[in-house]
């Protein structure tokens, strides 16, 4: 009952798991950083190619269809859309992958 | 930088064609729009710069090196 084997809910359940529903303030951070470090990437590239007068696909529909991320909105950098959440919000953290993902826009109007 | 391990098979398929097979591990290619688009696949897992010529492998661990934290000076002649 008491000490290291009190019945938990992780312990006698079994698989439990408890992830928070909304990201800490390092985890924001952390995000912060690597949506710039996405940023600074692309725009190497941009700068790398534009001083050989080239013009690729992929930056530029990236550049015009993603804001950077000084541009991007609080609630497009923490959370995404999931049409079976309460408010149609949950937190980036609980996509798969989040940290090697690019997920900037979300539909518009949520 | 980061690893593929997880990830699409495109994806880690990009990152084996740069030949970034470990990670941390640096290449070095000519400004091309075939190039630039593999980097932009794999954009959230490397960071980019643009050298003059590609670093040789005794360059590269010259970069790595930390600051000895302390500096020699020359003994004084007596």
């Amino acid at each position: 009952m008491f000490g290291a084997f009190k019945p938990t809910n992780a312990l006698s359940g079994g698989l439990l798991w408890k992830i928070p529903w909304r990201l800490s303030k390092f985890q924001k951070q952390r995000q912060r950083r690597r949506l710039r470090a996405v940023d600074t990437v692309v725009s190497v590239i941009d700068q790398a190619l534009a001083k050989k007068g080239i013009t690729t696909k992929a930056v530029e529909r990236w550049k015009d269809e993603m804001p950077i991320e000084q541009e991007m909105l609080p609630k497009d950098k923490y959370t995404i859309f999931d049409r079976k959440e309460k408010k149609y919000r949950k937190g980036i953290h609980k996509l798969p992958k989040w940290t090697r993902l690019s997920q900037r826009l979300n539909p518009p109007g949520y | 930088m980061r690893s593929g391990i997880g990830l699409p098979k495109r994806t880690q398929g990009v990152l084996k064609a740069l030949g970034l097979r470990k990670r941390m591990k640096t290449v070095f290619y000519p400004v091309t729009p075939e190039v630039a688009g593999q980097i932009m696949k794999v954009k959230e897992l490397v960071a980019v710069r643009e050298v003059e010529k590609a670093l040789s492998k005794e360059e590269l661990k010259e970069e790595r090196r930390p600051d000895a934290g302390y500096y020699l000076e020359s003994a004084a002649p007596r």
